[in-house]
């Protein structure tokens, strides 16, 4: 059966995956996807630590595995003659000066090298799945016994129609992901599915195991985030979406644990006592000169003692009225508050309107 | 399994296609039939390499059919130039196995979603310049710039390969016997390599690695000092030997096999290809699906060669076999149903032979099928005086030519049924005459029995009228003056005719043969000369 597992942040996802496969069966092949660069590096290298030689997982990124195995063998199929030259991963098909793709035909999907458009990639490789008749299928099906996709959230678009071609496969697909975190997205010009963006996958998910072909787990444990940063984690989103509570598993305590706010002119006092890696949601985000501050989407899969983020208007107003914040929102600061283990800092003016704890520097007086 | 290969463009194949059996293939046909070339092909598309040297440092002119070649070179001087010469090699592989599907795809000649390999040798488009300079230059010879040519090895999934995709090992038997100071050539060093598993491989790395290190840091170190100091005037920097430690060095090229105490390269020819075989088939069928054997006959005595066929019989229990062979007795054993025959380049088709004819030869496995399978026409007379007879009244018929100077071959079925051997006539379509005794029978006694493998004007029975006597001999008397006859052979007074002929059928049929008597033939022997004329 395929499954689904959705995962908290600091679950160990990834080493649930090195573990499925190492302790796995013997002699099935196995093939890994994942988005990120960095990811792969990293999973191929625990894979190859974990399973013993002969049987080591082949690790792909998910473009890849469209290109290798959805087009290229098939190409020709669907447009006779032609030969996939590789990816054009900025390039654009024609387009009106106010940016619609008026490319139609080959022309949309190909570039003048035959290299696929990024954007366009999974519509062509569900094109050419159709033209090879369901070869592309039975024949990944015959070479990979199971198929692991990690960060599985970050698909959308017509990703989520190679996804569904891919359960009703007879390989085992065992997804990982958590779609708290929907910081990056494979497709962020597909218009196909606009309703299973972000968290909206959930309902995707949801009609998959409701057509039998998806068993769905949560996996709330996280190994990394002390119990208060786990619960403010909670917090972040609508409970109508019913995510299971965080549970922590961090023994490990300090004299300085939980979330706090702090005022702006702390900032120097806060980062000389406890050396926060410093956050924030995006560039246009202020920081105070002589400050580097990381990217929330950057940030995602590294642990950090200790964070301190600097607030935007919607994060303030979360903090002191309880007002929602938007699904994209809500999740890049999932991933930023989920990076640390003891402490998580904000920086806002008038610090004693939020509804947690401010830190003031020992000697100070709260006003 | 390799379910179809194609070969375009390539030596003598202008454009070849063959379904090979699934066990053995045994290929089969006159010199220059392209037999070598098409293992050679096969090999090239499943390794990339030939001779063990990689393609593009192999590519030459003559790699290219000639006919192609003078084509085009002869299309240049017209308005309606053709594209330059290519070559195309396709294996077409099962699609039952799962291990394949990695390279199914639809990039091949016949868009078929099977696996397979291809090689494409083309003019190399970054060179198109060049290539169309060399073209147009006043001097230049009717040669391809094979420079300008690329080589391109891909799955049919469009996957370029840059090595021997690990499911498609291979085990290359040739013939060529080895006398190099290398010891073994590429081939052979690659069975033998794999013959080793990983893990003592390392060992052997090792100590192997540590022995050459130790002569360098023991043994020459004095010998290294006492240069040092007798060098010091030659040059600044002290000189001394050190052993190779580059991949030059590395174990598997100080390795050689050996038999019986004896380096492989030392052995008996006969013996190196018996030894090829036992490694070849030591290799796992898992990692060697396939093995090309050349001429495994070259340098071996007959029991030598039953020892071997034995062998390939062994090793084609689990792998697909393609072999070459001009012998009778590899044919028959191996089983005429693998036959492969060609002919210039091109496959001639083989019809199917019944399994117990099949079985028949294997057991007469010293009858020579070869000159059945090759003969252009046959002629199958019952034995060794009718076979003389038949040549002189057909010598009578030609101003002297020899049956064989006519492209006609008179094979002597010995023992062998004629059944049998028209049955391999009819099922390589030959054109055949069989010609026998009545024995006191109408023909159609003989005749009807054989109607399934019989075509009117293209294989048929000559048999004389029983009234005219049961055999050859009577029949002869019958024709021919009886003084002459009694003279021509020097039969003894007292004798009867017939009766001396009948026991002495080679001495009448030798002094004939060497005679230049006028006489006259029997009517059916004179029919089957026409026919075959």
């Amino acid at each position: 059966m395929n499954t689904a597992t959705l995962a908290v942040a600091g679950s160990r996802k990834t080493q649930s995956i090195v573990d499925a496969c190492s302790g796995g069966q013997p002699g099935v092949r196995r093939l890994v996807l994942t988005y990120t660069l960095t990811g792969q590096r990293d999973l191929a290298l625990r894979l190859q630590k974990a399973c013993p030689p002969g049987s080591v997982p082949e690790v792909m990124g998910w473009y890849s595995f469209l290109l290798r195995h959805w087009v290229k063998p098939f190409l020709t199929l669907k447009y006779p003659g032609r030969r996939l030259g590789g990816l054009n991963f900025d390039g654009s098909p024609a387009m009106t000066t106010k940016g619609y793709v008026i490319a139609t035909g080959q022309d949309r999907f190909l570039d003048e090298q035959s290299r696929a458009y990024k954007r366009f990639l999974s519509k062509l490789a569900v094109d050419v799945a159709d033209a090879s008749q369901g070869t592309v299928i039975s024949r990944l099906q015959r070479i990979y016994g199971e198929i692991y996709i990690d960060e599985v959230q970050d698909l959308t678009g017509y990703d989520l129609d190679v996804l569904e071609q891919l359960l009703n496969s007879t390989s085992t697909i065992r997804l990982v992901g958590d779609f708290r975190q929907s910081v990056f997205d494979t497709n962020p010009q597909d218009p196909r599915h606009p309703k299973f963006r972000g968290l909206g996958m959930l309902d995707w998910f949801e009609e998959q195991r409701e057509a039998g072909r998806l068993d769905v787990t949560h996996s709330s444990e996280t190994w990394r985030s002390v119990q208060p940063i786990a619960t403010f984690s909670d917090s972040l989103f609508d409970s109508s979406l019913k995510f299971p509570a965080t549970v922590s598993n961090q023994k490990i305590t300090t004299d300085h644990d939980g979330v706090y706010v702090i005022a702006p002119a702390h900032v120097a006092e806060y980062l000389a006592t406890y050396q926060p890696v410093c956050l924030r949601q995006a560039v246009t985000t202020q920081v105070p000169d002589g400050v580097t501050a990381t990217n929330f989407g950057v940030s995602k899969g590294l642990t950090h003692d200790r964070v301190l983020i600097f607030t935007t208007d919607p994060i303030r107003k979360f903090l002191t009225k309880g007002k929602p914040l938007s699904d994209r929102s809500a999740c890049g600061l999932y991933v930023a508050v989920t990076r640390a283990v003891h402490s998580v800092a904000f920086v806002m003016d008038n610090p004693e309107k939020a509804s947690v704890p401010t830190w003031i520097p020992r000697g100070h007086s709260s006003t | 399994m390799i379910d179809r290969v194609i070969v375009r463009g390539y030596r003598i194949f202008r454009d070849f296609e063959f379904e090979p059996n699934a066990g053995t293939n045994i290929i089969v046909g006159d010199n220059e039939s392209g037999k070598s070339t098409l293992l050679e092909a096969i090999a090239l598309a499943l390794t990339g390499r030939v001779g063990g040297r990689w393609a593009q440092d192999e590519l030459n002119p003559y790699w290219f059919n000639q006919q192609d070649v003078a084509a085009y070179f002869d299309s240049l001087a017209t308005d309606k130039p053709i594209a330059p010469p290519e070559i195309l090699i396709e294996l077409y592989l099962t699609d039952k196995d799962d291990d394949l599907q990695p390279m199914l795809g639809a990039y091949n000649s016949r868009q078929e979603k099977v696996p397979g390999v291809r090689m494409h040798i083309a003019p190399n488009p970054d060179y198109a310049q060049e290539f169309s300079d060399y073209m147009s230059s006043e001097d230049r010879p009717s040669i391809l710039p094979t420079e300008w040519y690329a080589v391109d090895w891909r799955e049919f999934s469009d996957e370029r390969l840059t090595r021997r995709p690990k499911r498609l090992g291979v085990s290359i038997i040739d013939s060529r016997t080895i006398r190099s100071t290398a010891g073994v050539d590429y081939h052979t060093r690659e069975m033998l390599t794999e013959f080793i598993e990983p893990k003592e491989r390392a060992e052997v790395a090792v100590a192997h690695r540590k022995a050459r290190h130790t002569i360098s840091t023991g043994t020459l170190a004095p010998v290294n000092q006492r240069i040092a100091e007798e060098s010091k005037s030659l040059h600044d920097s002290a000189i001394g030997l050190h052993m190779d430690q580059s991949s030059n060095a590395s174990w598997e090229n100080s390795i050689v096999p050996q038999v019986a105490d004896i380096p492989f390269a030392m052995a008996g020819q006969g013996q190196q290809a018996a030894i090829k075989v036992a490694l070849a088939m030591s290799r796992s069928a898992d990692t060697t699906a396939y093995a090309l054997i050349e001429e495994p006959e070259n340098h071996l005595s007959h029991t030598g060669l039953t020892k071997l066929v034995a062998r390939i019989e062994a090793l084609a229990g689990t792998r697909q076999i393609f072999l070459t062979t001009h012998s009778s007795f590899v044919l028959n054993r191996l089983g005429l149903d693998k036959l492969v025959l060609l002919n210039n380049g091109t496959k001639a088709t083989f019809g199917s032979l019944p399994p117990d004819t099949i079985a028949y030869f294997k057991r007469l496995s010293g009858y020579d099928t070869m000159r059945l399978v090759l003969a252009s026409r046959v002629v199958l007379v019952e034995g060794p005086s009718d076979e003389m007879i038949f040549e002189r009244a057909f010598r009578d018929a030609h101003d002297g030519s020899t049956p064989m100077q006519k492209g006609v071959d008179v094979v002597s079925m010995a023992g062998v049924s004629l059944k049998r051997g028209l049955q391999l006539s009819a099922a390589l379509d030959r054109q055949a005459a069989a010609i026998r005794d009545n024995d006191g029978k109408e023909p159609s006694h003989w005749r009807d029995p054989l109607t399934d493998w019989l075509k009117s004007g293209v294989r048929e029975v000559f048999i004389g009228d029983p009234a005219d006597g049961w055999t050859l001999e009577p029949q002869f008397a019958k024709v021919n003056d009886d003084a002459t006859v009694r003279q021509l052979f020097g039969i003894p007074d007292g004798e009867d005719t017939v009766e001396w002929m009948s026991s002495h059928k080679t001495d009448w049929a030798l002094k004939l043969d060497e005679s230049k008597t006028p006489v006259t033939f029997p009517m059916y022997v004179t029919d089957a000369v026409a026919f075959v004329s």
